[in-house]
């Protein structure tokens, strides 16, 4: 029995959910393993919600929006940049292996590159296996 | 043998207990002292900025 | 009006909070004459057998301060929630962890090892640890047992009420007390003897734009006491953190780092300060960034120094 990771992806918008979308259109064949949210802007991506991912399961997570330059409200992928990049910090802190998190740019063109991503985390999460998040006993998530 | 146990000591910083053990002519026959907390300060400022560390060793005791 | 049976334990503390309550100065007299205290290992001789044995709900009202770290602090956790009526997470250990939570970044083991044969004043050549068994000539000896996670006390028990601080601050506990014996207490749940609002929104520091383009530690560069830490680049957890202590490191020239905890409706501190500080950052590639994160050392312990327990992962995966 195959491990088949849990990865989250919270997308944006305008380039990378649209991206994805034609990946579907395209009828491009490529791993399952990725529940996507969509946002409007990667800028709206709380590092909370990638932390809420793995807390409740997540043994991966995605986060996809529009190349630098192109933020569809100009600034917004910037500000994701910088966020991602002290989060990344913060993760290591935790034990989280780099491999279990990934920030990619993929255009509303690129649906081969969608693909292609969400084949390389799905893989890299799979070498890893499950993300044994040692919580203690009796834990509630507030809602 | 008669055992008294005083838990937890009081009136102090600190958590302790008392164990007293006395014989049948009732004087002590032995007698431990344990101290049951362990926080771990020593391992966890490892790796800390340096200027951080007062603020975080002031902690071990508010007293 | 009969008094309150009032009861103030701690757990994996370090006793600032009774210093705290005791630091009310004259007060302390208005509560003594509010209160009869039952149970108070600080100040009075009242033993673990003696909570055994009162009724459920005999107190009126525990504030249980420190972390849970032991199986001892588990088991009083438990206690004293069945024989209180109203049980108050009371400083920022028994709110979120505290600083003891700090030790989420490693277990047991690891703890162990440092605190009990590597420190360097530790002489100990046949190596011996605490054992929750130990058998004497006499008896049997007992401590508790030591776990590898520090919990908030609401990870064990329903809790009332939160008063945050580390400690909270005089003034806040007397307004507490005042709610307490008025009977005028928020909904259950709540979160008492703070702002509503972030530290921002009562620090006295001037204020301009937030374009941070290096970060500075006190270690190697002075901060202008008028200005905003953050803005000079001083790593300062304000923006995230909840309001009611009157800034009072602000005021004595450092930095706040977060006791008062997160604001209403955040639900990790230190996600939260990663979002609110990155995104002050002046820079668009990839490059500058990295240089400009490179000056903040040990990323989780500087945005969340006293809520890693509460945090939405909890500890470390080692």
């Amino acid at each position: 029995m195959t491990f088949e990771p849990k990865i989250v992806g919270i997308l944006c918008n305008w380039c990378s959910y649209t991206g994805a979308d034609l990946a579907g259109t395209a009828r491009i064949k490529y791993a399952p393993n990725v529940r996507v949210v969509r946002v409007m802007c990667s800028g709206r991506v709380d590092p909370t919600f990638v932390l809420k991912a793995f807390a409740e399961g997540a043994d991966g997570v995605l986060v996809a929006g529009c190349h630098p330059g192109d933020c569809h409200y100009i600034e917004g992928n910037y500000k994701t940049m910088r966020r991602m990049a002290l989060f990344k910090k913060m993760l290591a802190d935790y034990g989280i292996e780099p491999g279990r998190f990934r920030l990619e740019w993929v255009s509303a063109s690129e649906g081969d590159r969608w693909a292609k991503v969400v084949n390389q985390i799905t893989e890299e999460v799979r070498k890893l296996g499950p993300a044994k998040l040692r919580a203690p006993r009796r834990k509630k998530i507030p809602a | 043998m008669t055992r008294i146990s005083i838990d937890p000591i009081t009136r102090l910083e600190g958590h302790g207990k008392i164990e007293i053990f006395l014989g049948d002519d009732g004087s002590v026959s032995n007698c431990y002292f344990q101290v049951p907390e362990l926080r771990g300060f020593e391992k966890f400022v490892e790796g800390m900025p340096i200027e951080e560390v007062p603020r975080v060793v002031s902690r071990i005791c508010g007293v | 009006m009969a008094k309150l049976k009032l009861a103030s334990y701690w757990a994996a503390a370090c006793g600032g909070c009774d210093v705290a309550i005791l630091d009310t100065h004259e007060k302390i007299l208005d509560i003594a004459a509010a209160a009869d205290i039952v149970f108070w290992p600080i100040a009075t001789d009242f033993k673990y057998a003696d909570v055994e044995a009162m009724p459920d709900g005999h107190i009126d009202v525990t504030l249980f301060h420190g972390a849970v770290r032991n199986s001892e602090n588990e088991h009083l956790a438990h206690l004293l929630r069945a024989k209180s009526k109203v049980l108050v997470a009371f400083g920022t250990c028994a709110h979120l962890g505290g600083i003891p939570g700090l030790a989420n970044l490693f277990d047991r083991k690891a703890i162990f090892k440092r605190v009990y044969h590597d420190t360097q004043s530790t002489v100990n050549p046949d190596g011996v640890e605490p054992q929750t068994k130990t058998q004497m000539p006499e008896g049997e000896l007992t401590l508790p047992e030591f776990y590898d996670t520090v919990m908030p006390l609401d990870h064990l028990v329903e809790v009332d009420y939160y008063v945050p601080g580390c400690p909270p601050t005089p003034k806040q506990i007397w307004a507490v007390v005042q709610a307490i014996v008025s009977g005028q207490l928020p909904p259950k749940g709540s979160v008492v003897g703070a702002s509503e609002k972030t530290q921002c929104d009562e620090c006295k520091l001037k204020k301009n734009e937030k374009k941070i383009t290096s970060f500075k530690r006190i270690a190697t560069a002075q901060p202008e006491h008028e200005t905003c830490y953050l803005e000079q680049g001083f790593l300062c957890l304000g923006p995230v953190t909840r309001g009611g202590c009157d800034t009072r490191c602000q005021l004595s020239g450092v930095a706040c780092r977060g006791c008062y905890g997160p604001p209403p409706g955040v639900l990790d501190q230190g996600a939260k300060a990663v979002s609110a500080i990155a995104s002050v950052i002046e820079a668009k590639d990839e490059a500058e960034i990295g240089r400009i994160l490179a000056e903040i050392p040990d990323a989780l312990r500087s945005l969340n120094r006293f809520g890693i327990p509460a945090s939405l992962l909890r500890r470390k995966t080692l």
